[in-house]
């Protein structure tokens, strides 16, 4: 009697827990289509290159699913990031308009990598080194197979940003053709400006059509740093009584426009004499050798022409001083951080050039959905306006003395070295900070290792960042003596 | 013996029993207070290789080595062939031709291959299998060429000369290892029964954890070649290849690889920096040293020292010592305890007519290498010494970047490295390369 009651509990307990596993199972399939995924993730843009991407037509006619790239390997904590993702899109579905998400912005390398799973590549990609696979990719995987032996981790996407989804004029080889197309404008300069007054003046590049503007500022003594009470105050920057002797600053930071100008005027083709010993010594006033060709593109397919230049090196920053020194005559260099910081505060000394406090402008923080980002928006560009790129400099207002974009759209090299470091200071946050890194006292420092930790090369490129795009520089221009008299 | 270990005999004896499958010894670690279980996967070495259908090999290279390579392949289990040769000089494929004669072995007039393409038509007539035994300087290229087309490879050490190459090595090996390809490669010390049971010594702590390591190949002069009116500049070099360093990669690479490679082997780690000295004392040809000393450091911080030298009238060495918490090694018959009594010996050499064991081996390892790559393939369980052999030949291409420097060089450094040597095209002319002999310091 007594088995005969437990069977009757015990059957039908079986049948329900197979029904619940059997439907759990179902349910996870069922709620990982492509379609039940496009049900909500309304992205057109990223469903049609998905479609032109070459993970939707392989060449073995296999198709590959939302969900098999964007959730890790099922048993490598599959429903865990099924269940944490799936709750994050609910809230979002109920909370917000899809029209309103920067669907390009979450493309990018940096937040796509958040959602593209390593160990899911590898699951179907195996073999790293196919029959097939050219010497450079021989090349880029073994880089990769010693450096995750070293333990370091790199990212597929870091060199296949493209495999998911279509992305135009995306490579990720060694990109000869860099700079070699592209319009030339119709005026040539056959001549430098010429500078006899302290007075803010237009440069123009001989052998090219480029200009840029140059702003004379009068020297002076400032505060540098900022106070204990200023909010999300970092502890390295501790105020000091500085003074700057008269120099002239470029409105904006280094363009594409300018910075391909060094590039096609100076460009070396081959790498087989890129080693740094055999550069430094001939890097003469006469005849600069400049960049080899990037891996990939420096541009991350955002634009060049306006916007800032950016990924380069910071050996390349200097070297392109040097070039725009001899092609102009002048003598051209990267900022000391206290001509930078007496630039971009111009009188200031408020948190930012403009007014209003830091945490007013970040969403950082208890019940901070919204802060009002009026005033900074017209001035900075930062993570809450930025779409994860920079922008041209017109998107923007000068500062106090009609400088623009010194704080936000890229961080800047100046010529100081970071405290107990053998890096370089860099100034004025970029698109990628929160309010509290565009800030005029905010620092940061160079991070080469890490910036070149994806660059498969051998040696690695000493002209080109593969993992840095937010750091570009802006030039400033000493007076000469001449002119020192004159004022 | 109080060791649980393996016995010669009983392992070759299970090792032929058990055909293909490894065989796992769990044994217990006796270094310090670590008291974990280590499993020392034996190799497979049995005598003969199976049979099987037809194997067809093609030989690349058809000197000294190259024909001896052909032989060894040839003698090492049934239903083996070598149908075709290539080189770069018809004389030598004469001379390998004849020999192979002797064995039965009738290559095709047709099937033989002159010139710096012969590799390929070799590749492409037919073979199952690609011997590689020309002057390192070619193997990256022989290497890649033969793993596209999806041979089976043997090759002859060092596999490169500079660091372009080694990595080539390295990254041709992985692709045969994703085309489940066999790749031997000429470090027959893995292949040499002595030496195998030592290192299953030294793998289940025999000697405790290893502090420090000796290596040398010092012998007397090798050979060379005098300069002949009849030759151009390139074939001259080509004939005379142990004493240019572009060819041969200088003999810390082309010999002394060997004995690194067994450091390497036994310790399971590879040297991070290396300080040389070198020089050029008595060398009659081309533009290498005839000595190199070596202060390698080793990953996890010991010490090894290297040493090579190619001087008449010199002291002889070819061997190596490991130096253990416990004991030390010899790497090949002994094994000591810190009292220096000897605690293991090797015990399969061959007996003479009295009785007394000889210090020969009852197969050579150059016939075994061959038998273990013969019967991976047959067995369809591939083996793949690329990359190991890539490693220990960057090894020596460090330490010989240290002496012509006189600078420290780092792993990192000869790995990120993009030092090439040779002409950029193989033709026989001129060879427009610098020939100075490299001097270190300023």
């Amino acid at each position: 009697m007594v088995k005969r009651r437990i069977l009757l509990w015990f059957i039908p307990g079986l049948i329900v827990g197979v029904i619940f596993i059997l439907g759990f199972d179902r349910a996870v399939e069922a709620t990982s289509t492509n379609d039940f995924c496009a049900s909500c993730h309304v992205h057109p843009q990223a469903t049609s290159s998905w479609k032109q991407g070459v993970h939707y037509a392989t060449q073995s006619g296999y198709r590959v699913s939302c969900a098999e790239c964007h959730l890790p390997p099922k048993g490598e904590g599959y429903l865990v990031e099924k269940t944490k993702t799936g709750l994050r899109d609910l809230w979002s579905h109920w909370t917000r308009d899809s029209a309103d998400f920067d669907w390009e912005a979450a493309s990018s390398l940096e937040r796509a990598s958040k959602h593209v799973y390593n160990s899911t590549c590898i699951k179907c990609h195996e073999n790293l080194f196919p029959a097939k696979l050219t010497r450079e990719g021989s090349d880029a995987h073994l880089y990769y197979n010693k450096m995750t032996e070293k333990g370091e981790e790199l990212q597929c996407i870091s060199c296949h940003l493209n495999a998911g989804h279509y992305m135009k004029d995306y490579t990720h080889g060694s990109n000869k053709s860099f700079g070699l197309a592209g319009s030339r404008s119709d005026t040539v300069f056959s001549a430098p400006a010429i500078v006899d007054s302290f007075a803010s003046f237009t440069e123009q590049v001989p052998g090219s059509g480029v200009t840029f503007r140059m702003i004379a500022l009068p020297g002076g003594k400032f505060t540098m740093g900022s106070p204990d009470t200023e909010m999300l105050r970092k502890a390295d920057e501790k105020q000091r009584e500085t003074t700057v002797d008269s120099f002239f600053i470029a409105e904006t930071e280094v363009t594409w426009n300018e910075y391909m100008e060094f590039y096609r005027q100076t460009a070396t083709e081959g790498r087989s004499t890129d080693t740094e010993g055999a550069r430094l010594n001939k890097a003469g006033v006469d005849a600069v050798s400049g960049a080899t060709p990037p891996y990939g593109k420096p541009d991350q397919n955002w634009g060049m022409g306006m916007r800032p230049a950016i990924s380069m090196s910071y050996h390349a920053a200097e070297t392109y001083c040097r070039w725009l020194s001899s092609v102009t005559g002048k003598k051209y260099r990267l900022p000391t951080e206290a001509e930078w910081e007496y630039a971009c505060r111009a009188g200031t000394e408020t948190p930012y050039f403009f007014a209003g406090d830091p945490k007013g402008f970040t969403k950082k923080g208890l019940f901070k959905s919204r802060p009002d980002t009026a005033v900074i928006n017209t001035y900075v560009i930062y993570n809450l306006n930025s779409h994860s790129r920079t922008q041209e400099p017109s998107a923007v207002k000068a500062n106090p003395w009609g400088l623009r974009n010194m704080s936000g759209n890229v961080a800047e090299f100046t010529a100081d070295i970071y405290e107990g470091t053998v890096e370089h200071v860099i100034r004025g946050g970029s698109y990628r900070d929160d309010a509290a890194g565009v800030r005029s006292a905010s620092r940061e420092s160079t991070r080469t290792d890490e910036w070149l930790k994806t660059d498969p090369q051998m040696p690695k490129s000493i002209w080109w960042y593969s993992d840095c795009f937010y750091v570009g520089f802006r030039v400033v221009m000493e007076r000469n003596e001449e002119l020192r008299m004159k004022n | 013996m109080k060791n649980s270990g393996i016995t010669r005999r009983n392992f070759l004896g299970k090792a032929a029993v058990a055909g293909a499958a490894g065989i796992i010894v769990p044994t217990i670690i006796t270094s310090c207070s670590t008291k974990k279980s280590k499993e020392v996967i034996m190799p497979v070495m049995p005598e003969k290789a199976p049979d099987g259908p037809l194997l067809k090999a093609g030989l690349i290279g058809c000197g000294g080595r190259g024909t001896g390579a052909a032989l060894n392949f040839l003698h090492c289990g049934p239903n083996l062939t070598v149908t075709a040769l290539g080189d770069v000089f018809t004389d030598r494929i004469t001379s390998c031709r004849e020999r192979l004669a002797k064995d039965g072995v009738e290559v095709a007039e047709e099937s033989c291959f002159t010139g710096f393409d012969a590799y390929q038509k070799v590749i492409d007539s037919g073979v199952d299998i690609v011997l590689l035994a020309t002057p390192p300087v070619f193997r990256p290229l022989h290497f890649e060429a033969a793993v596209s087309a999806g041979k089976h490879v043997f090759m002859e050490k060092p596999v490169a000369v500079d660091p372009v190459g080694a990595r080539q090595i390295m990254a041709t090996g992985l692709k045969a290892k994703g085309m489940d390809l066999s790749v031997v490669t000429g470090t027959q010390r893995h292949h040499q029964h002595d030496y195998v049971a030592n290192w299953a010594k030294v793998q289940e702590g025999m000697i405790g954890e290893i502090v420090a390591a000796n290596c040398y190949w010092n012998q007397s002069q090798l050979w060379y070649r005098n300069p002949d009116p009849a030759w151009s500049e390139m074939e001259y070099m080509i004939r005379d290849w142990v004493n240019w360093c572009w060819l041969s990669g200088d003999h810390i690479v082309e010999q002394h690889v060997h004995n690194i490679d067994v450091v390497n082997w036994f310790t399971g780690k590879k040297p991070e920096s290396a300080v040389s000295f070198g020089a050029r004392h008595r060398r009659v040809t081309g533009d290498q040293y005839d000595m190199f000393s070596t202060d390698f450091i080793y990953e996890g911080g010991f010490h090894v020292h290297s040493m090579c030298r190619q001087i008449n009238g010199t002291e002889g060495n070819v061997s190596e010592w490991l130096q253990g918490t416990e004991g030390s090694s010899n790497c090949q018959n002994a094994i000591w305890n810190k009292a220096g009594e000897k605690i293991w010996s090797f015990e399969g050499y061959k007996l003479d007519e009295k009785g007394i064991m000889t210090d020969q081996l009852p197969i050579s390892p150059y016939d075994q290498e061959h038998t273990d790559f013969v019967t991976a393939i047959r067995t369809g369980k591939p083996i793949n010494e690329a990359e190991a052999v890539a490693t220990s030949t960057l090894a020596g291409i460090m330490g010989r970047m240290s002496a012509y420097t006189g600078k420290k060089v780092t792993w990192d450094e000869v790995m990120n490295s993009e030092l090439k040597l040779g002409p950029d095209v193989y033709v026989m002319g001129p060879v427009e390369i610098v020939k100075t002999v490299p001097v270190p310091g300023e």
